[in-house]
């Protein structure tokens, strides 16, 4: 036994030994995709190493976007930081504050990137990331099976959610967990959650108390929705079929697919009755960000990796793959997208949405909208009240972040 | 994530073994050091002990002692992710820091005291259920019956289950539409809970997922100490006429006292720390359900506030040891440890 460990120990170490004296270029890239885009992931690295095969990518999927976060900022302080990530906009605020990740503008040919995707990342000055897709943003989907057409607004969705909502079966259903599902609704009834200035929280305000009446009013008046849904429970019902609608964004179009099929319909999110504006669902998309210092070989394969998933070639395969809009100019003129009813609808949704915040601060106020959200969809607090905590939080927390 | 082919296989043993061999390496160097300085140099007849103590006292160096110092050090910087790589040390920013935690709120609305309060009263509420259930069911195990062993395992199955797994079934129980709680509730016509949104059930909620986590050990350890209690003496209180109360009050818990006492301070530390259950079932990060150690982790990994909630962990601690001296001082547990 012990000759058998010794020799066991000696062979792990020589292996160690090959791997000191390994040549090849290693990359670490994180990504927050799951499902079909981790699928996508790994085909697009398995083929670039096959192109390459001085270099190594390791793929490190990380539970969510929020584990993603946390995970780079521990591992940047302590010098053990990915080389590349494939995340979302919204962390560009917390890590240019931070001073962990590169800027992009002097390392790749930035006028191939659709401008609105570019200009999510736009911060300071310069450029944090390069965009992989394009949108994002929240939408209605449909099942035809149970509804032919989508309403127009929200008198309408009222009036044919009653109909629908019966025994089991929902009308619409939607993730009641997340401010970021409140978000399109606030900007129907002309609400923001910035001042002009872009980092003062305007929660406390008539159009939130508004947005919050109507959605207390959509669970407890017209019970059009579940009396308690989170992300699971909403795309559990829409897929067996017990909801006919359904609010999420394009990440989740191509499950729906698969699912669904042809019976699948993509709308805008109906129009608010009250104001005559169309929902304003948050836009930003996925994104490559660099760590900080990144240079060498390591960027040099970092930037032929990051080139090759821009290629057209790649773009469009994302978009057929996921029914994601793509980042680059040239992919987004392709037919494909153009003739496709499902990203067709998706680009509609598009136009009326709105550029996510991607300051530090709108984390605070994400933190400060959800529990004031739930306590209203939880009917343990009125809308005025929690509006004015939203406000009271935000600020609070603000200030702590100095 | 990934499916274990051969060439996973044979990359994780490579990084395995750079790391070991490293960790050789290095012991090599140290204790050549040691050699050369203390052998050598002060010819010291201690060198054989420090050679053999010193890779030991190195990695406690490195994993505890290091640890902390750097933590007393970060709670008087202003390190935040504004200041995440260029944060200030100084004496004047770590008072700031202390006086933060008790004049402001610690995350958004909640205050350091009713957070201290929240924290206490899961302990209590927590401890007390072990206690009572443990020592419920440890008694009802101490005795002959058929079956003893089966069910002694059946309920120690708890504490067999990762605390990750178990807290992450319990979560899906709590399930509005889908969890068991709510499915029985509506069967028998009754209103289902909204343990995930309501503060007080979800509070509840987590109670009642450490209660069921926690008692198999209490049981554990109140069964040997009830075991290690000679019969004799229950017999002589028979043959006095002591009630089974009586017996109970002044022969179990008595004698029961030197393993209770360890147990109830380990399971006030446990509890009063527990991260795992009321940061999971609270999936919603409602303030009303944080406690001490899950506002800090909010307060640090949440929020960025690196300098503060360093600060915050040693006001945590300083409350965590006073509780516990304090119940060690009263109930004279570790007396037995002293003599």
């Amino acid at each position: 036994m012990k000759k058998f460990l010794t020799v066991l120990l000696v062979l792990v170490m020589l292996m160690g030994i090959v791997g000191i004296a390994s040549a090849k270029v290693n990359l670490i890239l994180w990504t927050k995709e799951g499902e079909e885009a981790l699928d996508w992931n790994k085909s697009l690295i398995e083929e670039f190493m096959k192109a390459n095969p001085n270099i190594t990518i390791e793929l490190v999927k990380k539970t969510n976007v929020e584990v993603l976060r946390e995970d780079f900022l521990t591992a940047s302080l302590a010098g053990a930081a990915p080389d590349i990530l494939w995340t979302v906009s919204d962390h560009a605020g917390p890590f240019v504050a931070a001073d962990i990740v590169e800027a992009v503008d002097n390392l790749f040919d930035l006028n191939m990137y659709v401008e609105s995707a570019m200009d999510a990342v736009k911060l300071e000055g310069k450029y944090w990331g390069i965009p992989i897709s394009n949108g994002n943003q929240l939408m209605l989907l449909y099942n035809k099976k149970l509804i032919a057409e989508a309403p127009k607004d929200t008198d309408e969705l009222f009036a044919v959610g009653k109909k629908l909502t019966t025994g089991g079966n929902y009308a619409l259903v939607w993730n009641q967990t997340e401010p970021f599902w409140l978000v399109p609704w606030l900007g129907g009834f002309k609400g923001k959650v910035f001042a002009e200035d872009g980092v003062t929280p305007t929660l406390n305000t008539p159009e939130m108390i508004a947005t919050l009446k109507f959605l207390h009013d959509m669970k407890f008046d017209a019970k059009i929705v579940p009396p308690e849904c989170d992300y699971d429970a909403a795309d559990t019902l829409f897929k067996e079929g017990k909801a006919a609608m359904i609010i999420n964004g394009d990440w989740s179009i191509s499950g729906y697919v698969s699912v669904l099929g042809d019976d699948l319909g993509v709308a805008r999110i109906p129009k608010v009755s009250a104001t005559g504006e169309w929902p304003k669902p948050y836009t930003s998309g996925v994104y490559f960000m660099l760590t900080k210092g990144i240079s060498g070989d390591k960027l040099k394969a970092a930037q032929d990796f990051i080139g090759f998933v821009s290629s057209k070639e790649k773009q469009l395969e994302g978009v057929k793959l996921l029914n994601r809009l793509p980042a680059v100019k040239e992919a987004l003129e392709d037919p494909l997208i153009t003739e496709n009813p499902i990203l067709k609808g998706s680009a509609d949704q598009m136009v009326v949405g709105t550029p996510m915040p991607t300051v530090l601060e709108m984390r605070c106020n994400w933190d400060s909208m959800k529990p004031e959200m739930l306590a209203v969809l939880a009917d343990t607090k009125s809308p005025e009240d929690a509006a004015k905590l939203m406000q009271s939080s935000a600020e609070s927390c603000i200030k702590s972040l100095e | 994530m990934e499916a274990l082919t051969a060439e996973v296989a044979v990359n994780t043993i490579k990084e395995l073994g750079s790391m070991v061999l490293y960790i050789i390496l290095g012991t090599i160097i140290l204790e050549i050091l040691v050699y050369l300085v203390l052998g050598k140099i002060f010819k010291s007849k201690y060198t054989l002990p420090y050679m053999l103590m010193i890779a030991a006292i190195f990695g406690l160096t490195m994993l505890v002692i290091y640890p902390i110092g750097y933590e007393v050090r970060l709670a008087f910087t202003n390190m935040s992710l504004r200041h995440f790589r260029s944060y200030t040390l100084s004496w004047a920013q770590g008072l700031k820091n202390f006086g933060l935690i008790f004049s402001e709120p610690v995350l958004k609305q909640i205050r350091f005291f009713p957070l201290l309060f929240r924290t206490l009263l899961w302990t209590a509420v927590n401890v007390v259920f072990h206690l009572a259930g443990g020592l419920g069911l440890a008694i009802l195990l101490n005795r002959q019956m058929r079956g003893r062993g089966f069910y002694r395992a059946l309920l120690v199955c708890p504490w067999a289950v990762p605390q990750i797994i178990a807290v992450l079934a319990w979560k899906g129980e709590f399930h509005y539409e889908y969890g068991f709680i709510n499915v029985m509730l509506k069967s028998i016509g009754m209103q289902p809970i909204q343990w995930m949104i309501s503060p007080f059930w979800n509070f509840a909620a987590a109670c009642i997922t450490n209660i069921w986590l926690g008692i198999p050990f209490m049981m554990i350890i109140i069964l040997g100490g009830l075991q290690s209690i000679p019969l004799e003496f229950y017999d002589a209180a028979e043959i006095d006429g002591a009630s089974r109360w009586q017996q109970f009050r002044n022969i179990t818990l008595p004698l029961l006292k030197p393993v209770l006492t360890p147990a109830v301070v380990l399971g006030i530390i446990w509890t009063f720390n527990n991260f795992n259950v009321p940061y999971m079932i609270n999936a919603n990060e409602l303030e009303t359900t944080d406690i001490l150690v899950t506002a800090l982790f909010r307060a640090a990994f949440e929020y960025h506030r690196y300098g503060f909630s360093a600060a915050f962990a040693m006001i945590i601690f300083i409350v965590l040891f006073i509780i516990a001296s304090v119940y060690i001082r009263i109930t004279h547990g570790l007396k037995g440890a002293y003599e």
